[in-house]
Order: C-alpha cells, then sequence, then structure tokens
C-alpha cells in the first residue's frame, strides 16, 4: 500500500451541483495540490435528517502527519461528520476529500488507507477477540502482527473472551488494537477513550502520540478537551452542527477558561481579585472564593502569594463551560 | 482472495447457531412424519375420513390421493408446512444478516474496512442463499434416508425436484427480505413483509382455486409456480425453476442498489 498522495481525485458534491460548473479541469488540478499538503479536507460541509440539520456548514483542514482534535459536547455533530468521511452517510451538501480522495468514489481504496474506531461502538457478541482480529485481517489483507502483539500486551486484552463477556471499556480496546494494528496511514477516532480507566487512558495517548512519530495522521473526537489537549497539536470545537474555534492547542489553551477556587487563611482580599483581568463572576464570601478565570492565571497567582493561603483548586471545567465565552461568539 | 472468502464465511459463521436450530427442526419434523407412513398406509380409515370431504376443501388442503406415498407426504410436509418454515427461515437469515445487524450497529465495523457497500451485501446474500442450500440439502437426506428406512416408495428424482423447489421457494422470500432491506434497516419491517408475503402467497395459492372468479389469480402466488404442477407426481417442467430464481437474482439487485445508495444506520 503506498503511502504517497495517491491519486488524484474529482471532489463530488452532494446534490449541490453549482460547483461542478466551474469546470472538471481546474479542480482537478485544485486536488493535486490539497492532496500534498491535507489528509482530510471538508468544505461547507451540511447534513441534515429532515428538520433537524445535524451539520450546519462545516470546514476542516487536517494537515498529514498531525494529531487533530476535533471537540464538542455530546450532540454538536462530531460523529454526524466523522461518518461522513468514511462514506457511512452521505453529506446534504458540501465537499469531503480524505487522502486525497472521494469517500464516496473511492471509498474502499480510500478505507484501506484509513482504521476507524466508531464512537457508538458494536462489536458482534459471540465472536471472540481473537476471531474478531481474525476477521477484519483478512478483509483488510492483513494486520501488523508486531503491531498487534504489542498494543495486546499494552492495553491487557484477553483475546479469547467473547464481546458479550466483555465491559464497554474491554471492548473499546478491542477496537483501539483493530485500528492501532492496521497498517493505516490515517487513524479516525470517535471518542476513543470513552470507558477506559485513567491509566488505559494514558495507554492510549502514549499509542496516538507513537502513531504521530510514525508519520501517521490522527483524527480524534472527544467531549473532552484535555484528553485532545495531551494528544493533539491542532484543534477545532464543535458547537451545534459548526467549528466555533479552531486553533493550535497552546491558543485554545489561552481562551479557555478554568474554575477557580480558593480557601484563604484570613478574610478573601476581595477588591483586590475583582481587580483581576479575566476573572468572571467572583463569589467571595468571607475566607473562600469561587470564580471563573479566562486567559493566563498569571495575576490571580501574584495575589494568592501574597496572602496566605489554605487550598486551592484550579480546575478545568467541562466544556460546554470552557468555551461559554466562544459559543456566544459563534454566528 | 482471502477478503472475498471473508465477506461469505464471515456471514455464515454468524448463521452457525441457526442451521442448529432450523437444521434439527426440519429434519426432525421430515423424520417423524415419513417414521408414521407404515402405521398410516396399513390402516384404510383416515383415506377414507379423507375422502368423505367436499373436494373442494381436499384440494386446497393438498389431501388428494392421501393414501399414496405422493399424497401422503404432500398433504403432511410439501403443501405447506415444509415450505412455509424454509422460507420463514430464509427471511430471518437474511433478515440476522443485513437489517438487524445494521440496526444493532454491528455493520460499521465492517463497513469501514476496504470493502464496498455492494460486495458487502453481495457477500451476505449469496451467505444466506449457502445457508438455505445447506438447510434444503439437509432436508432432502433426511427424506431420501428416512424413505428408504420406511419402505415409503417414492421416485427419488420426483423428491428431490419437490425439496430443490421448496428450498428455491424459501430463497425468493429471502431474496425479497434482502431487498426491503437494502431500503431501509428496520427488522421488524423486513420480517413482516417477509412473512406476510409468504403467507399471503400460501393463501392466494390454496383458497383461491375454490373461487371460479378468484382462480386465474392463483397464478400470481410464488407458492404455485413453485408447486402448483404437483411436483411429487408429475416431473416439475424447467420454468418452474427459472421462475423462481429470476425474482431471487432481481430482488437481490434491487436490494443491494438501495444498500449502496442510503444512510448506513448508527447505533
Amino acid at each position: 500500500m503506498g503511502s504517497g498522495g495517491g491519486p488524484a481525485s474529482v471532489c463530488i458534491e452532494a446534490r449541490n451541483e453549482h460547483n461542478r460548473q466551474t469546470g472538471g479541469g481546474s479542480r482537478h488540478n485544485a486536488s493535486v495540490t490539497t492532496a500534498d499538503r491535507s489528509a482530510i479536507r471538508v468544505e461547507a460541509l451540511r447534513k441534515h435528517y429532515g428538520s433537524l440539520q445535524a451539520v450546519r456548514g462545516i470546514d476542516l483542514d487536517v494537515r498529514h502527519g498531525e494529531v487533530f482534535g476535533f471537540v464538542g459536547p455530546n450532540g454538536a455533530g462530531k460523529s454526524t461528520t466523522i461518518r461522513c468521511l468514511l462514506d457511512l452517510i452521505r453529506p446534504t451538501s458540501g465537499r469531503i476529500e480524505v487522502l486525497g480522495l472521494d469517500p464516496r468514489a473511492q471509498g474502499v481504496e480510500m478505507r484501506s488507507r484509513i482504521a476507524y474506531v466508531p464512537g457508538e461502538l458494536r462489536l458482534p457478541e459471540r465472536m471472540t477477540s481473537r476471531q474478531l482480529v481474525a476477521s477484519i485481517a483478512r478483509l483488510r489483507g492483513g494486520l501488523d502482527d508486531r503491531r498487534r502483539d504489542d498494543v495486546v500486551e499494552r492495553l491487557g486484552i484477553d483475546l479469547d473472551r467473547r464481546m458479550r463477556d466483555l465491559s464497554t471499556g474491554n471492548r473499546r480496546k478491542v477496537a483501539l488494537l483493530l485500528a492501532f494494528a492496521a497498517r493505516a496511514e490515517l487513524l479516525i477516532l470517535d471518542e476513543p477513550t470513552s470507558g477506559l480507566d485513567p491509566l488505559m487512558q494514558h495507554e492510549f495517548i502514549g499509542l496516538v502520540r507513537e502513531a504521530r512519530a510514525a508519520g501517521t495522521t490522527v483524527f480524534l473526537s472527544s467531549h473532552v478537551l484535555s484528553e485532545v489537549q495531551r494528544a493533539a497539536d491542532r484543534v477545532a470545537v464543535l458547537k451545534d452542527g459548526r467549528v466555533v474555534v479552531e486553533g493550535t492547542v497552546d491558543e485554545l489553551r489561552g481562551r479557555a477558561r478554568q474554575r477557580v477556587e480558593a480557601w484563604f487563611v484570613g478574610e478573601a482580599p476581595a477588591d483586590e481579585i475583582r481587580a483581576v483581568p479575566g476573572i468572571v463572576d467572583p463569589l467571595i464570601d468571607g475566607r473562600r472564593l469561587a470564580a471563573t478565570l479566562s486567559g493566563s492565571p498569571a495575576p490571580l497567582l501574584a495575589i494568592l502569594a501574597r496572602h496566605p493561603v489554605a487550598s486551592l483548586v484550579l480546575e478545568e471545567p467541562d466544556l460546554e463551560d470552557a468555551f461559554l465565552g466562544l459559543y456566544a461568539e459563534a454566528p | 482472495m482471502s477478503r472475498v472468502v471473508e465477506l461469505v464465511a464471515g456471514p455464515l459463521r454468524h448463521l452457525r447457531r441457526s442451521t442448529l436450530g432450523w437444521g434439527i427442526g426440519l429434519a426432525a419434523l421430515v423424520g417423524l412424519t415419513v417414521a408414521f407412513w407404515p402405521a398410516f398406509r396399513d390402516s384404510s380409515g383416515i383415506s377414507q375420513a379423507i375422502d368423505s370431504l367436499p373436494s373442494g376443501l381436499v384440494e386446497a388442503f393438498g389431501l388428494e390421493d392421501f393414501g399414496t406415498p405422493a399424497g401422503f407426504l404432500r398433504g403432511n410436509l410439501y403443501e405447506f408446512i415444509v415450505p412455509l418454515l424454509l422460507a420463514i427461515a430464509a427471511i430471518a437469515a437474511a433478515n440476522g444478516l443485513t437489517a438487524a445487524e445494521e440496526d444493532s450497529g454491528r455493520l460499521e465495523i465492517y463497513l469501514a474496512q476496504p470493502v464496498s457497500r455492494g460486495a458487502l451485501f453481495l457477500g451476505r446474500a449469496l451467505a444466506v442463499a449457502a445457508w438455505v442450500a445447506v438447510i434444503t440439502i439437509l432436508i432432502l437426506a433426511v427424506q431420501l434416508a428416512s424413505d428408504s428406512i420406511v419402505g415409503l416408495a417414492i421416485d427419488t428424482g420426483l423428491v428431490v425436484a419437490t425439496v430443490v423447489l421448496c428450498g428455491l421457494l424459501a430463497l425468493a422470500h429471502g431474496a425479497l427480505a434482502l431487498a426491503v432491506a437494502g431500503w431501509s434497516a428496520r427488522p421488524a419491517l423486513v420480517l413482516s413483509i417477509g412473512v406476510a408475503v409468504v403467507v399471503a402467497g400460501y393463501l392466494v395459492a390454496a383458497l383461491f382455486p375454490l373461487s371460479d372468479v378468484l382462480e386465474p389469480l392463483q397464478a400470481l402466488s410464488p407458492w404455485e409456480w413453485a408447486l402448483g404442477g404437483d411436483p411429487l407426481v408429475n416431473a416439475a417442467e424447467p420454468w418452474r425453476y427459472v421462475s423462481l430464481v429470476v425474482p431471487t437474482v432481481a430482488l437481490t439487485i434491487f436490494g443491494l442498489v438501495g444498500f449502496t445508495r442510503r444512510d448506513v444506520r448508527a447505533a
């Protein structure tokens, strides 16, 4: 299986004919250049189910060799977008190009170079992991055996148990095994760590970093920002079927809000705290301070350093809160 | 090559358990029925009782010549119960490999592999065909073996033709299930349409001849195409086989086209 850019493709629009009139030739050339630098290219993707608009115009550009985080609360349209990439569902409109290929017309070749872990994971109940791995290996024309053995050991997978006897987390491990042992240029992982314990999540991050080091592109969806921050180079945040923010992890970290809770030894210095830039809705009650902080924590920490503090909690809120500001800005 | 084999063999492994259930059930039905032949042959009472029924009723239930080996097998097995059960088995197998799998979200992991939708669907259609063939051959083997054990004298060729026609009738209904499943991943819809058609087909073939007005419409029923010529008595004409194979292929292709065009259902 070649790992180059692959044949140039002509993207097709689903039921969106006007772009066709721009002429095959020029678009063909455009695809050649995008295939060189983009692993996934999505333009104005929409997916409607009747009156429900699951995806409302998403643009994405995932570069070769990067780990791209696709973050959003449940129901934001992450899985819908991902299932469009794999040609499991067909867009209402918009263009998709994966590894320079059109998912609809060149799906078989495309999927031979992709490995996918579904978000809603359902595996054949009566099969053992070993049987499933063998079956998928036959469909893929082989797996990377050394990688398979490595992942089995690191995730602690018992290959001889049937799927129906496995917990959600253990099924997830089997799906991760199938993905990481596939000889794939692009891993599309939809909520891959849900159900995994923290130790296994840590192991998973290691697998993602190794895959990236080996030149594999990873498209990683999650509703947990911190997980994506640990592994991703760039992140797109999705809300109600739209990308509300996109940038590097550092850029996002600067914009994300954090929750602060501090107990002072004496009275909380209310006036000083209210003057801190980036502090939102401070709740000061005797010795206790509770607030939301956006931007750098440095000015607040400077105040805390001058006053004796009994305890301090600085934590990432859930995604919704972290990007409350961003969501509000979204059109 | 292994990819192509896996597309059929994988789904077939999935049907292993139902092979056991349906195979043992149908084989037992056939074997036990034939076992009663000697006792039945030696007691004339039942034949006389049937002769005293109105002739339309006798015909509707396939009870003509009930005292002969052909009449006995037709009335007890091949007029209704064997074709019906075999068709329901085929519908269930087709549904189990397509709509039910998709509805439960278990198709997704396979569709994410380098196989086309059409190849996956066709692989499952072939698995259904192979499975129905295995059950049909099992019925045939039990039928021929028990015939010779209890001394039920009937032409082997006619028995083979009859059982094969039942298998093809079942396959046509399996293909109907595939056609529905290709366009809609709703197992309840696939099963209810499949069973409704097989039962309606039987009723049309059995009851319409009782009415002069409805009798010509009997030709609409696949049951009539398969078994209307009384294949245990008369050698079945070649067109009867064709009349079952052609819709089987057409319905499968129709389902395949639907499956390649629509969204795959999420779990």
